[in-house]
C-alpha cells in the first residue's frame, strides 16, 4: 500500500514537471490561466491526476488557485519557475535518488559506507541501507565484502559515453527486430504528443531537461517493448544509468530537434509494423547522436578525440 | 546577386573561431544565405549539430606513426609547464613551435581546400584563421577576413604587439617584445613565404601570416576595449562587430546543495580543461567561498571526485546562455569568452595561459572591465580576494551594464551578416 502511494505521488510529481515544462515552453507570463482540460489533453491523462499535480505546483508557489476560476501561473520568469520546480523535485525525491544525483555530480566517491552516507544525509542507517538496496536492484550499486558499497561506472567520460553508444547500437535495433516486439499504442500516443509539443517550440526556447526526459522515455519504451527479455532487462538498466548520469544540456537545440524528429520517424515505422526499417532508423539515429565534439583543440594540431571512432 | 548566396565559412581548428563562425552563420541563414562550413580534420559534426552542411579537409598523410592521443600526451607534457611562463618566455617555447605547426597545416590542406572550393563554388568565403590559405585568394569570389583573436592581431604603432600581454604605454617593453617575436617566428615565416611564392602569392612582412582582405574585414573587438590606433582602420573595409555572440539553447540552472550566493562560471576553453591539476586547486578554493560555481571541465569529468556542494561540473555548456545568468566569469582570456562576458555585462577574472589570452587579460585591466590573475602565483586567499572584489564592485557592475546595453543594441552576428550581404549586393 505504501509503495502504491509512493508511486502515485511520483506520477503526480512527474505530471507537475510536465506542466511546468509546458509553462516554460509556451513562455507563459505571470497570471495566465491553465485550463485543466487543456492540460489533461496535452498530458494524455484524466483531470483527476492533473488536479493533484496542479496542487503540488501551487504548494511551491509556481501556480495560484483562484476560487471558481482555477489555476493561474504565479511566477514571472523562467529562472524562478525552474528554481521552484527544482526545490519541489528535491523535496520529493527519495534518498536513493539523492544518492544517485550526488554520485552523478561526483560529490560521492565510488566506494561508500552506510555510516558515511547516514552522516551525510543526517538519516538512520536503516534508511540508507534501504536506499542502497533499491539502487542495488537497479544494478547501480554493488555490495562489496564487508560493509562497503561500490557504485557501478557512470556515463561520465568520453570513453564511457562511447561505450554506452556502442552497446546501444548493438542492443536497441535488436530490441526492435527480435521476435515478439510489441509496443503499447497508448504510450506511443502520449509520447508522440509530447514530441510534437517539443518540436512546436522555437529553438531559442528549447528545454534541454524536457528533451532528456522525452528521450529517456522514448528509448525506455523501445526497451520495454522488446520480445527479448535479456535485451529488455539490459537496456532498461542502462537507461536508468543514463538518466542518473545526465547532467544538463550537452547538445545544441538544432540537434535536439533533429533527434526528436528521428524519434517520431521511428514511431511512425513501428505504427506501420515496419520493424526492420525502424531498427535501421534506430541505428542511424544512434550513430548521429554518438558523434562527439573534439575534446581539445589547438592551432596546428589535430583535435583530440578519445575513445571514439570518427 | 544570387537570392540565396552560398557562403563558405572556414574557421581555424579551435572552438573559439568555430563557434564565432556559428554565430555569423546563424545570422546569415536568417538573412536568406546558405552558409556551409569547411572543416579541418577532426571537426566532424561540430557544425552539423547547429544544422549546417560540412565539407571536410583531408590532410596529406602524416609521416608520424603516433596516434592523436599520444600526440596530445606529448603536447601536454611539453607545453603545460610553458603555460606558466610570461609571454616573452613563451615565444621560443610555445609560440614558435605553434607557428611551425600552423604553417604545416596550411601546406598540408592546400590541395584538399582547392578541391572543396571547386565543389562548393561559394559566392563568398569567410576566413576566421590566423594564416592565409592560398586557395582562398584563388577561388574566384570575394573573401572576408574575420579577426576573432584580440584586436592586437592587426598591428599598429599605438597597439601593443600581438601575444605580448603588454599595455600600449609600455613602449620599451613593446619594442623588445616585437623584436623577439619576429626572431622567434622567423623560421616558420620564412618557410611560409616560400610556400606562398610557390602558390603565386606575394610574401608577407615579418611576423605577418595573414593579409587583410581588400573587400571586408570583421573585428570582434567591442568599443569598450577597442584601441585608439595611430592609423585608424578604413571603415569601408573594416567593421567592428561589438562581439559576436551566437544563439545557444537556454541554460537551466543546476541545483546546488549549498544553493546560495552569487553565481560564478569558470571555463578555460578545451585546451585549458586539460590542466586538471589547476582546475582541482580552483575547486578546492571554491569550496571555501560563499558563492555557487559552475566549472567547465571538458572531457575530464572522471578526473574529479568529492565535488563540493557549491560546485557543479560539466563537460560542455551552452556558454553564452550560462554567462547570461552569471555574476562573474573566470576564463582564460579567449576572445569569445571575453566578448561574451562584456556582452552580458559580467566582470572577467582572466587567468591567461597562452596566445591572445595574455592580451585580453591586460586589456581587461587597462579598460577596467575585470582583473588579471597569474595562473602560477595565486593562493586560495588571493583568489578569494579577487573574486569578492569583482563581485562587490557596484561601480564596475554599473559600467558593465552600460557596455552590455550598447553591445546588445547592435549584435555583432547581425552586423557581420549585414556587412557580408552588403558586400555581395554591391558586386
Amino acid at each position: 500500500m505504501a509503495s502504491t502511494r509512493r508511486n502515485s505521488h511520483q506520477s503526480h510529481l512527474h505530471l507537475a514537471q510536465q506542466i511546468a515544462a509546458l509553462i516554460l515552453e509556451r513562455g507563459m507570463k505571470c497570471g495566465e490561466h491553465l485550463p485543466e482540460q487543456a492540460l489533461s489533453d496535452a498530458c494524455g491523462v484524466s483531470r483527476t491526476p492533473i488536479r493533484s499535480a496542479l496542487k503540488l505546483l501551487e504548494s511551491k508557489g509556481i501556480l495560484e488557485w483562484r476560487q471558481e476560476k482555477g489555476y493561474f501561473t504565479a511566477l514571472d520568469t523562467a529562472d524562478r519557475i525552474t528554481a521552484a520546480l527544482q526545490e519541489l523535485e528535491n523535496a520529493e525525491e527519495t534518498l536513493a535518488n539523492r544518492i544517485l544525483l550526488d554520485r552523478s555530480e561526483r560529490r560521492l566517491d565510488e566506494i561508500q559506507s552506510v555510516s558515511a552516507l547516514a552522516r551525510r544525509y543526517s538519516t538512520a542507517r536503516s534508511t540508507v541501507l534501504f536506499a542502497l538496496k533499491v539502487l542495488s536492484q537497479e544494478g547501480i550499486v554493488t555490495q562489496l565484502p564487508g560493509r562497503a558499497w561500490a557504485f557501478q561506472p557512470m556515463i561520465d567520460s568520453p570513453k564511457s559515453a562511447s561505450e554506452s553508444f556502442e552497446m546501444r547500437l548493438t542492443l536497441e535495433p535488436l530490441a526492435i527486430s527480435a521476435p515478439g516486439f510489441a509496443v503499447d499504442p497508448q504510450k506511443v500516443g502520449l509520447l508522440r504528443s509530447q514530441m510534437k509539443d517539443f518540436l512546436a517550440v522555437e529553438e531559442t526556447r528549447t528545454s534541454a531537461t524536457l528533451f532528456q526526459r522525452i528521450d529517456i522515455d522514448f528509448h525506455s519504451l523501445i526497451a520495454e517493448s522488446s520480445g527479448n527479455r535479456f535485451v529488455r532487462s539490459a537496456l532498461l538498466t542502462h537507461h536508468r544509468l543514463r538518466q542518473a548520469s545526465k547532467k544538463g544540456p550537452t547538445i545544441p537545440a538544432f540537434r535536439m530537434h533533429q533527434a526528436m524528429e528521428e524519434h517520431m520517424e521511428i514511431l511512425d515505422s513501428l505504427d506501420r509494423k515496419q520493424y526492420a526499417l525502424a531498427a535501421d532508423q534506430m541505428t542511424v539515429h544512434l550513430r548521429r547522436s554518438s558523434i562527439r565534439r573534439p575534446e581539445a583543440t589547438n592551432r596546428g594540431i589535430s583535435p583530440l578525440r578519445r575513445g571514439s571512432r570518427p | 546577386m544570387n537570392t540565396s548566396p552560398t557562403i563558405a565559412l572556414f574557421p581555424e581548428a579551435s572552438f573559439g573561431a568555430a563557434l564565432n563562425c556559428v554565430g555569423i552563420a546563424q545570422e546569415l541563414r536568417k538573412q536568406g544565405a546558405t552558409p556551409v562550413f569547411i572543416c579541418h580534420p577532426g571537426f566532424v559534426g561540430v557544425f552539423a549539430e547547429y544544422g549546417f552542411a560540412e565539407f571536410h579537409l583531408t590532410a596529406q598523410p602524416s609521416q608520424s606513426t603516433q596516434t592523436a592521443e599520444a600526440h596530445w600526451e606529448d603536447f601536454l607534457n611539453t607545453h603545460l609547464p610553458h603555460f606558466n611562463l610570461p609571454p616573452l618566455a613563451q615565444l621560443d617555447t610555445y609560440v614558435a613551435p605553434t607557428w611551425e605547426a600552423i604553417v604545416d597545416t596550411a601546406i598540408e590542406v592546400e590541395d584538399s581546400l582547392k578541391d572543396i572550393l571547386a565543389q562548393i563554388r561559394p559566392d563568398a568565403i569567410l576566413l576566421d584563421n590566423v594564416i592565409m590559405f592560398p586557395a582562398i585568394t584563388q577561388a574566384g569570389c570575394p573573401w572576408v577576413r574575420v579577426v576573432s583573436c584580440a584586436e592586437t592581431e592587426l598591428p599598429d604603432p599605438a597597439v601593443p604587439p600581438y601575444l605580448s600581454g603588454l599595455s600600449a604605454t609600455d613602449a620599451a617593453d613593446c619594442a623588445a617584445f616585437q623584436k623577439a617575436y619576429h626572431n622567434a617566428a622567423q623560421g616558420a615565416h620564412k618557410r611560409y613565404n616560400a610556400f606562398r611564392r610557390k602558390c603565386g602569392l606575394p610574401p608577407l612582412a615579418p611576423g605577418i601570416f595573414l593579409e587583410n582582405s581588400d573587400d571586408l574585414n570583421l573585428l570582434l573587438a567591442p568599443s569598450v576595449v577597442k584601441y585608439d590606433r595611430a592609423t585608424p582602420l578604413d571603415p569601408d573595409r573594416f567593421v567592428y562587430l561589438e562581439g559576436c555572440v551566437r544563439d545557444e539553447s537556454p541554460f537551466e540552472l543546476p541545483y546546488f546543495r549549498r544553493n546560495s550566493g552569487p553565481l560564478v562560471y569558470t571555463s578555460f576553453g578545451s585546451l585549458g580543461a586539460l590542466d586538471t591539476e589547476l582546475i582541482q586547486r580552483l575547486i578546492d578554493a571554491y569550496a571555501e567561498i560563499d558563492a555557487r560555481f559552475i566549472v567547465n571541465v571538458g572531457g575530464y569529468l572522471d578526473s574529479y571526485g568529492q565535488v563540493p556542494d557549491n560546485v557543479f561540473l560539466g563537460d560542455w555548456f551552452p556558454q553564452p546562455s550560462v554567462v547570461a545568468h552569471c555574476d562573474l566569469f573566470i576564463h582564460h582570456g579567449g576572445n569569445n569568452s571575453f566578448c561574451e562576458a562584456l556582452y552580458h555585462g559580467v566582470p572577467s577574472l582572466v587567468m591567461p595561459y597562452c596566445w591572445d589570452g595574455h592580451d585580453n587579460a591586460q586589456r581587461a585591466v587597462d579598460t577596467i572591465v575585470g582583473r588579471r590573475v597569474d595562473r602560477a602565483a595565486w593562493t586560495p586567499k588571493t583568489l578569494r580576494a579577487d573574486i569578492m572584489a569583482l563581485l562587490d564592485d557596484r561601480a564596475l557592475a554599473d559600467r558593465l551594464l552600460q557596455v552590455s546595453e550598447q553591445m546588445q543594441k547592435t549584435p555583432g552576428t547581425r552586423s557581420a551578416a549585414d556587412a557580408v550581404m552588403a558586400l555581395l549586393r554591391h558586386r
